[in-house]
């Protein structure tokens, strides 16, 4: 598969990126690693004009700790981040996570930024555009039937990061730059929860770095997967706890992950807890193994995350 | 006594490796030919529906555009590899079958204008009711997807030996079970891709293939060419397993693309299109029920394969009744009756897969140990009780001449103390073991024979012309390694012209495991003869007896005078001096039943000789999230003798991941006809980090028939690791599997069903 005739530049500075990106009249598309991307738009899931290349952009790379934080450069890849002493020390399901994220190939490219910003996923989503056109094509793409589920104007397509997991974990926030300024919020509150358009962020704006509340945390990182390397996750779950709780996070089966405060791991509340996820996740069919099973795997996930986290500390 | 080898049986470095590893080997793709034209293939968007009308004009006016072609272009031949399984037209005319059938196609100067004319090209359909379940396919009343095929059965083989009903009765304990697996991809590395180039009435082709010359022979019935016009060239390959054994549609396409433009023509599938429109794996549903004496005998065999063809016959008799001869090849069967059904169905066209038939494999070895199990004997005695030994013959008629069975079983099991583990198999935790034979070759009538020739140039280096395909497993190292061993000069010395249908004669090709027992007995048939030549001249100059020439490292020399060497070089020339160079021929064909037929009398010699293997796989299963680990996998083969055990090895540890493996990850998913993970990213082919430790066991029988006793090498892995998967699973659980592959899911499934 070619990809199709698109214009292409590389931007020194976040103004420079805003720039190239008003001045496209909206059709210009972000590139940070790429390995989300490009697929994509080979598939003509995305059709920009432009591709705006922010690897430049030097002040998006790097860790830096502080006693209040960690700040990451979102263009920071997976592979930096896993080797970063800093990050295995100290945050735990944050190294876990990247370690499990595709290959480390990919590592080495795809980066923080990119990783959280992947669009949702779906089994019948994520095809060439011969082929959705051959079958029909469903709501995310426009249509009106989700061809997972038959239902109508819907969408379950699921977000697939195993980094935005663990940073939901971590009580992450994200510094965001816009033609406007610079803005600050909770990772959470730029997931939408539609499948079809997973993010609330303004046309043109860019991630710059993502915040972690400083200090020393506990936490693990679990990802069920069909192979041990390159899959996307069939679900995953981070937990994190420092002295004052802990919050659970299982993802990749819908759009939005599940967050969950924990106040005590005690046996009885975790048990509690591993059934509030079961009844909460909703999967379709629209990976490659049934979805009774992806919705048992959060009660296991939730259990064993906390067991592993109490073993740890 | 055995004979002194300088070269076979070392473990030499293939010589094909360099130019793999430096990026140096050209595959179908890297060709680029003056004027070449890129085409593009129009697919249908139905599983099964009537074509009313297909308009090419606004194609035809793209600026670009050099030929548009649809079905009324070609000459109406249906092509099919037997004279009763003709049906597949290869550009529809009167219906499509599939998603993704080749509908029209056009050549244009780049792939954006042929994609962009493509797109112009209107489809009138007139969609009819789909079928893809091969037991629904099966029930009267389903649609029927060819004409002449009631029910859809495309190919029924009925075999059947003994008193089946009788012994069934008279056994001791009799189980039935019923186990599915999923259809495979080849996923080879290497999409699909074409070159033709059609000038003066020639017709040049390369692409991916296992024979040249039975592909040649498809397109010269398809395009009304004789054989001498077509000329199937030698081109690197990236991986066959099977799928690249047939005639494509791609093949007629471009050639006929050519034919239009008298330019050349190259059509590069993508991988989705090589999932979903080159050769795909039979679905499988195998029903199985086995009946056994107190001792251990099994004396009753029923077997019923449902095999789900896809839209097209393909190679249907031959994938309808492999499974159940490579069972037969090892296994005593007194009584046994088979049923298998090639079915059609509105999916895309199959073909034969070196890991063929794993439902009906796996499901009868793991069955066996089931039965073991309930007779308190092991895995090991009970197929040891009932494996066959040289000398015997299957329940088909075919005579064992050589037979490794029960050292690949024992030198397997010792690796890992089977007997101890299996009987104390903790929760979760098991071992098991597969085993089955293969011939070395199908029969292919006249085709199944081989031959070489060997010239000699005047600097004592030599070219052999064998018609010895290699698709990524060896062959024309081994071929060379046999010359090299045959003629006494370093396999430096030694160039192959191979696989190419115009300076070779025929071949039976690298798919029916013939390239070592069949072809590269040829090869050293051939160097035998030029070897007598050269031994004819050097007992004269040299004054000693014939049977005491020895040739080594180019020189050739008395036994009894070793000190005395002349150059083989100078005898080369000395034979060109007398008008007689010295070049050799050689031929082999194979002892099998010329009158067998693969449904009409199934029943005869099946191929020259068997090899045999052993898979044992130790895995632990995870009960909460129903994972499979696997942690050690021991291959054991029986390849006659290695010529290479390096590239054995190869083979065996590339078995272990394509079938053992896999056995827990991959298969094709369906949604109404459409191939849902027709890419590498949801078909899950195992990564690096799926492997198990593995061990490797090459068993020596020493084939009197096979190229210094060499049978075929590594088949037998490819189609018995998943049984011992399957076993280890049941071993560990307690539970036979009813569907392969065992991915979490399904294992979870099993997992809160009863033991047994």
């Amino acid at each position: 598969m070619i990809l199709p005739k698109l214009d292409y530049k590389k931007a020194k500075s976040l103004e420079e990126a805003i720039e190239y990106f008003e001045k496209s009249n909206g059709e210009a598309a972000y590139f940070a690693g790429g390995t989300d991307l490009i697929p994509r738009i080979k598939l003509r899931l995305r059709t920009p004009s432009l591709v705006i290349d922010l690897k430049g952009i030097e002040e998006m790379v790097g860790i830096k700790k502080t006693d209040e934080m960690y700040v990451i450069g979102a263009n920071t890849t997976i592979f930096e981040l896993k080797n970063s002493e800093i990050i295995r020390e100290n945050l735990p399901t944050l190294y876990e996570a990247c370690a499990q994220t595709s290959c480390e190939v990919l590592q080495m490219r795809g980066t923080i930024g990119g990783n959280i910003l992947q669009d949702t996923r779906c089994l019948f989503y994520n095809k060439s555009l011969t082929w959705r056109r051959a079958k029909g094509f469903c709501y995310k793409m426009g249509g009106n039937v989700c061809h997972a589920t038959g239902g109508k104007n819907v969408c379950y397509a699921n977000y697939s990061s195993d980094l935005a997991t663990a940073l939901l974990s971590l009580g992450s926030k994200l510094v965001i730059v816009g033609k406007d300024g610079q803005r600050k919020c909770d990772f959470e509150e730029i997931l939408t929860g539609k499948p079809e358009k997973p993010f609330n962020l303004r046309q043109g704006e860019i991630v710059k770095e993502i915040i972690i509340p400083g200090g020393k945390r506990q936490g693990a990182f679990e990802k069920i997967r069909i192979r041990g390397s390159i899959d996307y996750p069939l679900i995953n779950g981070a937990f994190t706890m420092d002295s004052k709780g802990g919050k659970l996070v299982v993802g990749a089966i819908g759009s939005k992950p599940c967050v969950y405060s924990v106040e005590t791991i005690e046996e009885e509340r975790v048990k509690i807890l591993s059934e509030t996820v079961f009844n909460d996740l909703k999967p379709v069919n629209n990976t490659v193994v049934s979805p009774v099973y992806r919705k048992k795997m959060g009660k296991v996930i939730a259990i064993k995350l906390i067991e592993k986290t109490k073993k740890g500390a | 006594m055995e004979e002194e080898l300088y070269v076979v049986g070392k473990r030499v470095p293939r010589t094909d490796s360099i130019y793999k590893v430096t990026g140096a080997a050209e595959y179908t793709a890297d060709i680029k030919l003056p004027n070449m034209l890129i085409a593009k293939v129009l697919r249908s968007p139905y599983p099964h529906a009537k074509i009313v009308n297909i308009d090419i004009s606004k194609a035809k006016r793209v600026p670009g555009v050099k030929a548009v072609i649809t079905g009324k272009d070609g000459y109406g031949v249906k092509w099919g590899v037997f004279k009763y399984t003709q049906d597949h037209m290869m550009l529809p005319i009167d219906k499509v079958r599939y998603v993704g059938e080749d509908i029209a196609a056009c050549a244009a100067i780049d792939e954006e204008t042929a994609q962009e004319a493509i797109e112009l090209i209107k489809v009138d359909y007139e969609p009819l009711e789909p079928v893809f379940d091969p037991e629904e396919a099966m029930k009267d009343g389903a649609p029927l997807i060819h004409e002449g095929y009631p029910r859809n059965i495309n190919i029924h083989v009925h075999i059947e030996v003994g008193d089946v009903d009788k012994a069934f009765k008279e056994a001791h304990y009799v189980r039935e079970d019923k186990f599915r697996a999923q259809g495979e991809a080849y996923a080879m590395l290497e999409p699909y891709a074409c070159v033709a180039y059609y000038k003066n009435g020639y017709l040049d082709l390369w692409m991916p293939n296992a024979g040249p010359h039975v592909r040649a022979k498809a397109l010269s019935n398809l395009l009304k060419i004789p054989l001498n016009r077509i000329r199937v060239r030698h081109v690197f390959i990236g991986g066959a397993f099977g799928g690249r054994s047939e005639v494509a549609p791609a093949d007629f396409i471009v050639s006929l693309l050519s034919i239009k433009t008298e330019r050349p023509v190259k059509l590069v599938m993508s991988r989705e299109e090589n999932a979903i429109s080159s050769r795909q794996v039979h679905d499988v549903v195998a029903r199985i029920k086995t009946g056994v004496k107190k001792d251990g005998t099994i004396v009753a065999r029923d077997y019923e394969v449902i095999y789900d063809g896809g839209a097209y016959s393909s190679t249907g008799p031959i994938a309808a009744s492999v499974p159940f001869y490579v069972y037969e090849e090892c296994y005593r069967m007194a009584n046994v009756r088979y049923h298998g059904y090639r079915v059609y169905t509105n999916k895309g066209i199959r073909g034969m897969y070196g890991c063929h038939g794993r439902a009906f494999l796996a499901g009868c070895e793991a069955q066996l140990d089931l039965i073991a199990k309930e007779l308190g004997l092991d895995p090991i005695e009970i197929r040891l009780k009932n494996g066959l030994r040289a000398g015997e013959e299957t329940a088909t008629g075919s005579k064992i001449i050589s037979c490794g069975l029960q050292e690949t079983i024992e030198e397997a099991t010792k690796k890992v103390d089977f007997k101890n583990k299996w009987k104390k198999a903790t929760r979760l935790k098991g071992v098991g073991m597969g085993c089955v034979a293969i011939m070395c070759g199908f029969p292919m009538g006249f085709r199944s024979g081989s031959s070489c020739s060997v010239k000699f140039n005047d600097d004592g280096q030599a070219t052999i012309i064998t018609a010895i395909v290699d698709n990524g497993q060896g062959n024309e190292s081994m071929a060379i390694q046999i010359a090299s061993e045959v003629l006494g000069i370093p396999m430096e010395d030694i160039n192959i012209i191979n696989a190419d249908t115009e300076a070779t004669s025929l071949d039976p090709g690298a798919y029916s495991q013939a390239a070592t027992f069949v072809g590269a007995n040829a090869v050293k048939r051939a160097c035998e003869d030029a070897r007598r030549q050269i031994a004819e001249i050097a007992r004269e100059k040299l004054s000693c007896e014939i049977k005491d020439i020895v040739i080594k490292e180019r020189m050739v020399f008395s036994r009894k005078n070793p000190e005395n060497k002349i150059p083989i070089s100078w005898i080369v020339r000395e034979a060109f001096l007398r008008g007689k160079p010295i070049i050799g021929v050689g031929s082999y064909f194979p002892n099998i039943d010329l009158k067998r037929e693969w449904v009409s009398k199934p029943f005869g010699q099946m191929a020259g000789s068997f090899s045999y293997g052993t898979s044992v796989a130790e895995l632990t299963v995870d009960e909460n999230t129903g994972k499979i680990k696997v942690h050690k996998f021991i291959a054991a083969h029986d390849c006659g003798r290695p010529i290479n055990p390096m590239a054995v090895e190869g083979q065996l540890e590339g078995g272990i991941m394509q079938a053992g493996i896999a056995a827990i990850m991959e298969g094709n998913i369906w949604h109404n006809g459409f191939l849902m993970n027709p890419d590498l990213l949801e078909y899950k082919i195992p990564t690096a980090k799926d492997m198990p430790d593995i061990e490797t066991v090459l068993v020596t029988t020493m084939d009197p028939e096979g190229p210094f006793g060499a049978k075929e090498g590594g088949l037998t892995i490819r189609m018995s690791a998943y049984s011992a998967i399957a076993s280890a699973f049941y071993n560990a659980t307690g539970r036979l599997f009813k569907e392969l592959p065992l991915t979490p899911d399904k294992v979870l499934e099993l997992l809160q069903t009863e033991e047994g």
